[in-house]
């Protein structure tokens, strides 16, 4: 049910979740930031008791900036066998979130386990989650300056972006312009032969 | 080593000795033999009682995601394969069905490249339970252990080497099948693991199962009640210890599982020993479906969609005909391009579901590949469990719940 | 030679004291990613590490003369490296296990250090990603040969 004060991004390649209903991984929503929590306690309520995952993307060219994805799954919370766990709903819940200010309400008082997947969101995006009772980076050093997983942090790392990779040089012992010869040649032939049939050996090993 | 930070968020966490009143702030790790990989849980006890511990990760951060956001996605499967580093090739599997989801081509893998995927992928989980077994006995002293399952493993790795070329990373699962058929003997050293496992598997429990100081060591350690494992997102064995019957394999089947009959191992005491019969139950079960695939590889048939676009033509045909070779370079040079779309696919791992939510916008270098990694979410239920324990029965806890930092560090 | 009960037998200290270092080379516990996992693997009975002396792995840096760097090494892990290695009492060594270690392998991103030679001294590299058991135990044996070469110095030789 996508909220209308979410701004559209349908159809456009960045708006992946418009595109493809035939995939039918989980069921898909997409809300806005202000209805996070409200929504959330609805879909426990509705027995989506597991939060599996949350996580980020940056889409850099897009307005809101980034998405968080809430990942849930309708699991009983007391014993059960697998025939009665069946076939559990998914559900996959998009939020936009601008670039901004970057901030979402935490929900680390619904599930407990939302805890180190929002300080990661934070540690990576940067974005910050209200209300979480120990924000603080968790993969990079805390002294580290920068949210790696944003689409403008260079790959490498801002301190070695602007040395160049090692160039490996190949040298070669035949000089350039020697004519092919010798077990190169012989060897693409008997390649060749195999795969005309003329010679016996599908499976012969080198 | 005698600095005193006096509140998280400190900016070292390589001075944490402190003593104050009662309690003494200890770090434990992130080297130590016994948190199963870089883990730093810093633990303020009393005597041997741990009153408080909070958990430091990122010792392993390598930047895996945003590594695979750089490569092809016929190359993004070589660094994705490195998280678990445990069981790669099912992390090779989930993110090749899920690309394969991306792709709409989930319906034509041919039958034979299903069967060996799942023959692999049950064969890694074996292996990746062996070294739980072996590392968990060696945290509560029993090291022969260590070597009974090591043993069993180098068979196993010997057949994953065999088959996808390494022990370990094999690169063996692509987008569209796998890499290569079975070579010639693969299936009679298969058939040779096959006889021997049961006899091995109850050498294990002669050893351990019953054995008195290891149920005094694991019996009513790290209590998972069944609403904590779900409001703590636990998954696998840690979950299905505690009495949930939630197997990826039975309510999403992937890569044929349907059609293999196994059973799901669920115990309800939710302690570290309920864990640790869990697992060993699943590695026979394991055994089970591997003997079940066994049956279907004995005829031949292709291991790779036909579709030159997306699978490399045979490397006989290079020399032959254009089309190949120029497909083969495509292929190599600069990948395909999957249509835009984003797809969350999970697969059973030794661990619990791991997922993959990937997007494309189009391109022939994956948009985002985000893990779900069912490691770190295990290893957050140790906030629940370890105030008010010893020291030692951390250790057991952290073991029961098997995490493997690749995973939870990425 | 027969060997008699009583006897003396005359040899440099050095060379005595280099076969003993040489038998005896107690690696650290320092596994980090998927090397580590072939470095345990190093341990079991197909392989054996302990045939050629290195019957424990000391978790203790203080208690062990080897440090084999089994795997990525990344940003936060850097520094307890470089910690554990000044920890770690002389003569020393290191193996620099697997392509991450040597050179970053196939991570050249922000995360990891690209080779940790960039943080200790290093005197054998491995290559391969992971690298075989075998491919271990051929570094642990350059290393041995290292020492009865005297290698850095000399049988009390600093780090």
């Amino acid at each position: 049910m996508p909220s209308s004060q979410v701004p559209s991004i349908a159809g456009t390649a960045l708006d992946p979740t418009a595109v493809r209903p035939e995939i039918a991984d989980a069921e898909i929503e997409r809300i806005a930031p202000v209805q996070l929590r409200a929504r959330l306690a609805e879909l426990r309520a509705e027995g989506f008791t597991m939060l599996l995952d949350i996580g980020g993307v940056d889409y850099l060219e897009r307005e809101p900036r980034f998405d968080v994805v809430y990942h849930l799954l309708a699991l009983p919370d007391r014993p059960a066998t697998v025939a009665e766990v069946g076939v559990p709903r998914r559900l996959r819940l998009l939020v936009g979130v601008p670039g901004d200010p970057a901030s979402l309400p935490s929900i680390c008082d619904l599930w407990p386990n939302a805890d180190w997947a929002e300080r990661e969101i934070y540690d990576l995006y940067g974005i910050v989650f209200e209300g979480h009772p120990d924000l603080k980076r968790i993969q990079m050093p805390s002294d580290w300056v920068g949210y790696p997983l944003r689409k403008d942090y260079p790959l490498r790392g801002p301190a070695r972006e602007a040395t160049p990779r090692p160039a490996f040089a190949l040298k070669s012992n035949v000089p350039a312009g020697t004519p092919p010869g010798g077990k190169v040649a012989a060897a693409l032939q008997k390649q060749i032969a195999r795969a005309r049939g003329q010679v016996a050996g599908n499976g012969e090993k080198p | 080593m005698s600095a005193a930070p006096e509140a998280p968020g400190r900016a070292s966490t390589l001075d944490v000795v402190e003593v104050k009143g009662n309690t003494m702030t200890l770090s434990m790790g992130p080297q130590h033999p016994s948190t199963h990989g870089v883990l730093q849980v810093i633990v303020e006890v009393s005597g041997e009682i741990v009153e408080k511990a909070e958990m430091e990760i990122g010792y392993l951060h390598t930047g895996i995601e945003k590594s695979a956001e750089n490569l092809f996605w016929t190359q993004a499967g070589t660094v994705i394969e490195r998280m678990d580093y445990l069981n790669p090739l099912g992390n090779a599997l989930c993110y090749v069905l899920a690309v394969e989801k991306l792709l709409g081509i989930g319906a034509e893998i041919p039958e034979r490249a299903q069967s060996i995927r799942v023959l692999v992928t049950e064969l890694s989980r074996i292996a990746s339970h062996c070294v739980w077994l072996g590392t968990g006995g060696i945290d509560l002293g029993a090291i022969s252990t260590f070597f009974y399952t090591f043993d069993i493993r180098e068979d196993i790795l010997d057949l994953l080497e065999q088959s996808g070329g390494a022990r370990m990373h094999p690169n063996y699962l692509r987008i569209g099948g796998v890499n290569g058929d079975l070579p010639d003997g693969f299936l009679a050293r298969l058939d040779a693991l096959i006889e021997k496992f049961p006899q091995r598997m109850r050498e294990l429990r002669a050893l351990l199962q019953n054995n008195p100081i290891l149920r005094d060591r694991m019996i009513d350690v790290g209590i998972v009640s069944a609403q904590d494992a779900v409001a703590w997102g636990l998954t696998g064995p840690a979950l299905r210890a505690s009495g949930i019957g939630y197997d990826v394999r039975k309510a999403f089947p992937y890569s044929g599982y349907e059609k293999y009959a196994f059973d799901v191992p669920i115990r309800d005491d939710g302690d570290a020993y309920a864990r640790f019969l869990v697992r060993l139950d699943e590695m026979d079960e394991a055994m089970r479906i591997v003997g079940q695939v066994r049956k279907e590889l004995d005829a031949p048939g292709p291991i790779m969609i036909a579709d030159p676009k997306i699978a490399q033509p045979p490397k006989e045909t290079i020399a032959l005909s254009m089309e190949a070779l120029i497909h083969h370079f495509k292929i190599v040079s600069e990948s395909f391009r999957v249509p835009p779309g984003d797809v969350y696919q999970a697969i059973e791992s030794p661990r619990g579901e791991l997922g993959y939510y990937l997007v494309s916008n189009g391109n022939n270098r994956p948009y985002r590949v985000r893990t779900r990694p069912p490691s770190m979410y295990n290893l957050q239920a140790m906030k629940l469990l370890a105030p008010g324990n010893l020291i030692a029965d951390i250790v057991v806890m952290i073991g029961s719940l098997d995490p493997v930092f690749g995973e939870v560090d990425r | 030679m027969e060997m008699m009960p009583g006897q003396f037998m005359l040899g440099k200290i050095d060379d005595v004291a280099r076969w003993a270092q040489a038998s005896s080379v107690w690696p650290l516990t320092m596994g980090l990613a998927c090397c580590a996992i072939e470095m345990m693997s190093v341990t079991n009975s197909t392989y054996d590490i302990a045939r050629f002396g290195s019957e424990v792995f000391r978790a203790s840096p203080r208690q062990a003369d080897l440090m084999i760097v089994s795997g990525r090494v990344a940003q936060k892990m850097g520094p307890i490296i470089k910690r554990l290695y000044d920890q770690m009492a002389d003569p020393k060594w290191v193996i620099s296990m697997g392509a991450c270690a040597s050179s970053g392998g196939v991570f050249d991103n922000y995360a990891i250090v690209q080779g940790v030679d960039t943080i200790v001294p290093v005197d054998v590299y491995v290559p391969g990603c992971p690298p075989t058991p075998d491919g271990l135990l051929y570094a642990l044996n350059l290393i041995q040969q290292q020492i009865r070469q005297g290698g850095r110095g000399g049988i009390l030789a600093k780090a």
